[in-house]
């Protein structure tokens, strides 16, 4: 009964919920607006925009030896969540039947496999930094740890749920994977969007007045 | 006269001397032929064993291993009976489940016991009014990260080994499956990341970890149980050092033996899979006892223990109590900071103006 | 009660691999997964003998006494069985069965266990006789229409025997018993070994003359 409520009206609902949160997020920051900028460009916003957004995935110099731990783990986490996220077989069969009707080819199951230890080594670590270091625990707020739970939490049913012959597990995964969807617009998990947002911003910016940064 | 007298008696005598060495040799001729008849039947022969026998000889393993032909592929498919299992059954049966629980609860026992008696382990100059700084971030980061992941596999490892005896009653059959399905995969997802944290945690505090001369008067000294005094010790005491060599070694085999049940593609013998579950099922249960006093020393059993691995800071009368020839070198290098000072770097309450949330960047 | 069990006669077992065959094909098993297999001991040298070997249904089976999740039982028939819905794929029972019987289908990353798959005696499995749940789970279920596993039915040799064990264990002591001429064959003295039935010859002759 409540693994039908699970599987149908609260998956719609989350979906939703994730859609049109999402677009309203988005919506409300472009609406806000940029002051006009008055001076005279000295070179193209637009080019500067797109070069930030790609740029920035390479780490500045600084950043890989001063903090190399968070950068290795970042992406870990990252690229490994987005792998199992989107090219994982249970995942593609799932958005293949439930959203795009059309499937693409996922990644061997083994690959799946190590991604997953990748990702979780990365997403423990960087929260355990995230409360050991003084200035990142300073900074965190409970969204991120929210946040950072939650997806531990979607991530471990996931790995509890890999043999798939119990339906329980396959719907606790799915659970929690709503309430992480209904939470998703409404904290900073919304950087999975925004990122291009603000990089964007500052490239476009910096662009503008000529600096290649 | 006399002559042909004794003439006569030569015959004679010759007669009965010639009667008795016929019946000599008639003797020695008899015993003769009866040893020649013997003779055959000692003529080699070829031994003939039962094919049958022979066969189920074989089949059982009883001699030496034979593995006969087979067409179906497979680990171990031409082996009729395995000779092994049967131990491992016993072993795991009426062995490891029953002796390591008690071992385990006898730990736990033990220990609220000493707590009973012994109780806390205070700071006896009481807090100070400074610090040293212990582990860094990184350390204390690694340290966390292995402590989640034992703990996880600890969890899931037990849930397999007593669930039987102890969850199905509660949860019957059906539940407890699923509790078990997702502790299996689970614990062999996260089992790979116990050696990661293992490989990290080996690097960074290997040099502190090397035993010294301090060592055998801490262990002679029962690390200060016996005659309520504190024994001095550097970095890590004798007890830690030893907690950390049997996570290396203890917890190396725990991995190995652990990836080699996880891929049973590997092709490995039942007697191999089965030892790999001995070892690991002996070494887990040794780290976990180790570790419940461990997260007993941490937690309730000392004053001022975890600091150290929760702030980086550890308090400088603990430091000289209980790591003496550490902290007095540190306090002679000037590392030791005032709380408050502590207090502004970790920017605790209080010691740092609030931050002002809601000050987003906006275009209006 | 019957109880139900398998006999291989090795004097008589060709190692045609018909056993193996059927039973994957009535079963239709995993791929990879072979409920019975033929061993051949001493291939090509003198004394050699074939084996058709499955599950044997023992009376305290060792599987079920280490299963972590207790996912095993015996039926009414004596016939050892298990459930896949409970079952988590440890293998556990694969290190202590004697026989080599559970299978495991190669699932998930770097081929660990699936669900274990073994010989049922074509006894189905726990849920409803014949229902599409349990065929394609276990395979057929021979046994509640009153057949016997399709194995030991189609033994060409009739070297494979699997029915009540009293009926199995009659019909080998007999063949046992019928085996003076193999028994003369290794050597052993007709008259010291020979089990023939005497045929009550005394006295008789061909000729009275």
């Amino acid at each position: 009964m409540i693994g039908e409520f699970i599987d149908g009206p609260l998956w719609y609902f989350s979906i939703t919920a994730f859609v049109i949160g999402v677009v309203w997020r988005i919506v409300a920051i472009v609406r806000a607006g940029l002051k006009p900028d008055l001076s005279i460009a000295r070179g193209s916003a637009g080019s500067g925009a797109v070069r930030a957004i790609f740029s920035r995935f390479v780490p500045e110099r600084t950043v890989t030896t001063r903090s190399r731990l968070q950068l290795i783990a970042g992406y870990m986490f990252h690229v490994g969540l987005l792998v199992l996220l989107f090219f994982a077989q249970p995942h593609v069969d799932f958005i293949a039947e439930r959203i795009t009707g059309f499937d693409w080819p996922a990644v061997p199951h083994w690959v799946f496999i190590v991604t997953a230890e990748f990702a979780f080594a990365g997403l423990i670590l960087l929260w355990l930094h995230r409360v050991l270091n003084p200035v990142t625990r300073l900074l965190s707020d409970l969204d991120d740890h929210i946040g950072s739970i939650l997806v531990f939490l979607v991530m471990l049913t996931g790995c509890l749920a890999l043999a798939q012959s119990h339906e329980s597990l396959r719907l606790l995964h799915l659970f929690l994977a709503e309430v992480f969807l209904i939470y998703f617009p409404f904290s900073k998990l919304m950087h999975a969007f925004t990122f291009v947002m603000s990089r964007g911003y500052t490239g476009a910016t910096m662009g503008r007045k000529g600096v290649n940064a | 006269m006399r002559t042909p007298a004794h003439h006569k008696t030569v015959p004679h005598a010759l007669g009965v001397f010639g009667i008795y060495l016929l019946g000599l040799c008639l003797l020695l001729f008899s015993t003769l032929v009866d040893a020649q008849e013997k003779q055959p039947k000692e003529l080699p022969t070829v031994q003939m064993m039962n094919p049958a026998a022979e066969f189920w000889r074989d089949v059982r393993q009883r001699s030496a291993p034979v593995s006969g032909k087979t067409q179906v592929g497979g680990v171990e498919t031409g082996v009729l009976i395995n000779a092994t299992g049967d131990r491992w059954r016993q072993f795991r049966m009426s062995q490891l489940i029953p002796i390591s629980g008690y071992i385990l609860g006898g730990m736990v026992i033990l220990l609220v016991a000493f707590y009973a008696i012994r109780g806390r382990v205070p700071i006896e100059g009481g807090m100070s009014e400074h610090k040293l700084p212990r582990y860094t971030g990184y350390e204390r980061m690694i340290h966390w990260f292995m402590a989640s992941i034992f703990i996880f596999l600890a969890v899931t490892g037990l849930i397999l080994l007593f669930g039987r005896p102890l969850l199905i009653p509660v949860l019957g059959k059906e539940g407890f499956s699923i509790l078990a399905s997702a502790s299996k995969e689970g614990h062999n997802l996260m089992g790979p990341l116990f050696l990661l944290a293992l490989v990290m945690i080996i690097i960074q505090f290997v040099r502190r970890n090397i035993y010294q001369k301090g060592d055998l008067s801490w262990l002679i000294r029962g690390g200060g149980i016996i005659g309520k005094k504190h024994v001095p010790s550097n970095f890590f005491n004798m007890g830690e050092k030893t907690m950390f060599w049997l996570l290396v070694f203890v917890g190396g085999l725990i991995g190995v033996s652990g990836l080699i049940l996880v891929f049973p593609v590997l092709g490995l013998g039942r007697e191999i899979m089965a030892l790999a579950h001995v070892g690991h099922a002996i070494g887990a249960i040794l780290m976990i006892t180790v570790i419940i006093g461990h997260i007993y020393i941490g937690t309730v059993g000392m004053e001022g223990a975890i600091e150290g691995m929760k702030t980086g800071y550890c308090d400088l009368n603990w430091a000289k109590e209980h790591h003496d020839l550490w902290a007095s070198k540190a306090e002679e290098n000037g590392e030791a900071l005032s709380n408050q000072e502590v207090a502004k770097m970790r920017g605790d309450r209080g010691s740092v103006p609030p931050v002002h949330s809601g000050l987003q960047e906006s275009g209006k | 009660m019957a109880r139900m069990k398998f006999y291989c006669d090795p004097e008589r077992c060709i190692e045609c691999n018909a056993c193996v065959t059927a039973c994957k094909n009535e079963n239709e098993v995993p791929w990879g997964v072979n409920r019975r297999r033929v061993v051949t001991i001493k291939d090509g040298d003198p004394g050699e003998r074939s084996l058709s070997v499955a599950c044997m249904h023992c009376s305290d089976a060792p599987c079920a006494t280490v299963c972590p999740v207790d996912c095993f039982y015996t039926t009414q028939d004596g016939v050892v069985l298990h459930d896949k819905d409970i079952c988590i794929g440890c293998g556990y029972c694969f290190y202590a069965c004697p026989f080599g019987a559970p299978q495991f289908p190669e699932d998930g990353a770097f081929a660990t266990r699936g669900k274990m798959d073994k010989c049922t005696f074509c006894a189905g499995g726990p849920e409803a006789d014949h229902s599409a749940d349990e065929h394609r789970k276990y395979g057929s279920n021979r046994l509640a229409e009153g057949k016997l596993p399709l194995c030991a039915e189609m033994c060409s040799t009739k070297a494979l025997l699997a029915g009540d064990a009293d009926v199995i264990s009659d019909v080998y002591r007999k063949r046992i018993i019928n085996r003076g001429a193999a028994v003369l064959a290794r050597g052993v003295s007709f008259q010291d070994a020979s089990f023939r039935a005497p045929s009550n010859l005394g006295g008789k002759s061909s000729s009275q003359e």
